[in-house]
């Protein structure tokens, strides 16, 4: 389970973040909506500390951690049980689709090159790439970059995947693609925070929609409350915008 | 001989260069200003100069610090070839630090961040991740490097055989034979320097393969 309490986060005189509260059952899907700029990628980035919030505290499978002050090895430990899908992919240039997924395997993980090799393979096959194991990064298209991205987080299996807009850096042809195989992981089981602006995956996949605007939650609670229901004039304003074909519901 | 001093000053370079570089690029103070520093002075005076410098400002420095200590030790024990490394690293590691540090910069942020994502640690991330891709970025200028501390090496000979001749004056001494001497080394010369070029267009052939497209 995780629990965030009260996480604030200020860029120079910006206030980013203005105290979020958030509970993430385990094995739950978690959607993040809000308008660019509602600070959505600060909150996922707080939670592996690739941003430091200012205060607040993270508490990931019963680790607690101080942000005011938090030591090296905490942050270390919630990255360990962490793992996260970039907008851009973020892959290892230099290393192959595979060598990508096995990094982290042996590094942090420890297990030896023979067991981290079968494991890397197997989960690259459950995301389709089992014939690209020696290609590079720069040889894939984008929706295959951001399915090894997929394989590098969830070989490690942490406790929760945080996803920060994983497809929208892509041509829409293939959106599909990656969006399936992120369905396929949340049918899993796997526990997941996922930002995006897919309303259509938002629906089918989560089990909880979370609304963000200006540093804040505006609005939580079951897809069918939010998308059909919303009770905030605000998330009504936002679900106007981004989905015209849902407005005759509200 | 010359062989040995380009590769214990391009290991002696590479030693000072990347903890320089990681120095300016996270500007640790005052470290960072005295990375800064030996850069610019070194890259801005020629490298007889260091050699010069080295050769014959640090046995007294040596010498004087040893009398203080009373450790009964000379520099004159030193071989000169020791103080040779010491002037020629010196030179190497300042070129490398401005090659390794465009470098590492190139290497994106992302990257470094995925890496954190995964749970690898600072120092993991930067030899596993960050420096591979800062030296295939820096290869073309790593070699010139090479080639640049090979020829280099040529002006050791002017303090041995200062040293070796009793200050003797080295044109006098020229003659046929010295000629002939010299045209044969100035080919061992061209020789590496091929060899070195060679080797370097290999390693950027394969480098290609992962940076295909990419911008790095
Ligand atoms: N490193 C930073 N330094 C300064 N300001 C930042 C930094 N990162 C984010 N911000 C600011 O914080 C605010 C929230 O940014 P954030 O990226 O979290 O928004 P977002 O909800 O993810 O938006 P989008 O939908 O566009 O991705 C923005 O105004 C942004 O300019
Ligand atoms: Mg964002």
């Amino acid at each position: 389970m995780i629990e965030i309490r009260n996480i604030t986060k200020t860029f120079g005189r910006q206030e980013v973040l203005k105290g979020i509260d958030l509970t993430v059952e385990k094995g739950e899907v978690v959607v993040i909506l809000g308008p660019s700029g509602s600070g959505k990628t600060t909150l996922l980035r707080c939670l592996n500390f690739l941003e430091k919030p200012d205060d607040g505290t993270v508490n990931i499978s019963g680790e607690q951690v101080n942000c005011k002050r938090p030591t090296k090895q905490e942050i270390h430990s919630l990255r360990k049980k962490t793992a996260m899908v970039f907008q851009h992919y973020n892959l290892f240039k230099h290393k192959t689709v595979l060598e990508n997924v096995m990094e982290g395997l042996i590094i942090v993980r420890k297990l030896d090159r023979v067991e981290a090799r079968v494991k890397s393979i197997e989960v690259l096959e459950k995301v389709g790439l089992g014939d690209k194991l020696d290609m590079y990064p720069s040889q894939l298209s984008g929706g295959q970059q951001q399915r090894v991205g997929i394989a590098r987080a969830l070989a490690l299996e942490p406790e929760v995947i945080l996803f920060d807009e994983p497809t929208s850096a892509l041509d829409p042809e293939l959106v599909g693609e990656v969006l399936s195989v992120i369905r396929k992981i949340a049918a899993e089981g796997i526990t997941m925070i996922v930002v995006t602006h897919e309303m259509g995956f938002a629906r089918d996949v989560s089990n909880h929609v979370v609304f963000m605007d200006g540093g804040v939650i505006v609005e939580e609670g079951k897809p069918n409350e939010i998308f059909r229901s919303p009770k905030e004039e605000r998330t009504k304003q936002f679900l106007k915008r981004i989905t015209p074909e849902l407005t005759y519901d509200i | 001989m010359t062989l040995l001093i380009t590769a214990v000053s391009l290991i002696g370079g590479f030693i000072i260069a990347v903890p320089a570089a990681l120095v300016r690029i996270n500007r640790v103070p005052v470290l960072s200003q005295i990375a800064s520093a030996y850069v610019t002075v070194i890259r801005g005076t020629p490298m007889l100069m260091h050699l010069f410098l080295i050769y014959y400002g640090l046995p007294i420095l040596i010498d004087s610090v040893s009398r203080k200590l009373n450790l009964g030790f000379t520099s004159v024990s030193i071989p000169i070839v020791y103080f040779v490394f010491v002037a020629f690293s010196l030179t190497a590691g300042a070129y490398m630090t401005e090659v390794i540090r465009a470098g590492i910069q190139a290497v994106d942020r992302g990257q470094v961040e995925a890496a954190y994502s995964v749970g690898m640690t600072p120092v993991q991330t930067f030899k596993r991740i960050v420096l591979p891709q800062a030296l295939a970025v820096s290869l073309l200028n790593l070699s010139s490097e090479v080639i640049g501390m090979l020829h280099g090496t040529t002006l050791a000979f002017t303090v041995s055989i200062t040293e070796i001749n009793g200050r003797a004056n080295i044109v006098a001494s020229t003659n046929w034979k010295f000629f002939e001497a010299y045209i044969a080394a100035a080919l061992m010369f061209w020789g590496l320097t091929v060899l070195i070029e060679r080797v370097t267009a290999r390693i950027e052939k394969k480098i290609n393969t992962f940076n295909r497209g990419g911008v790095a």
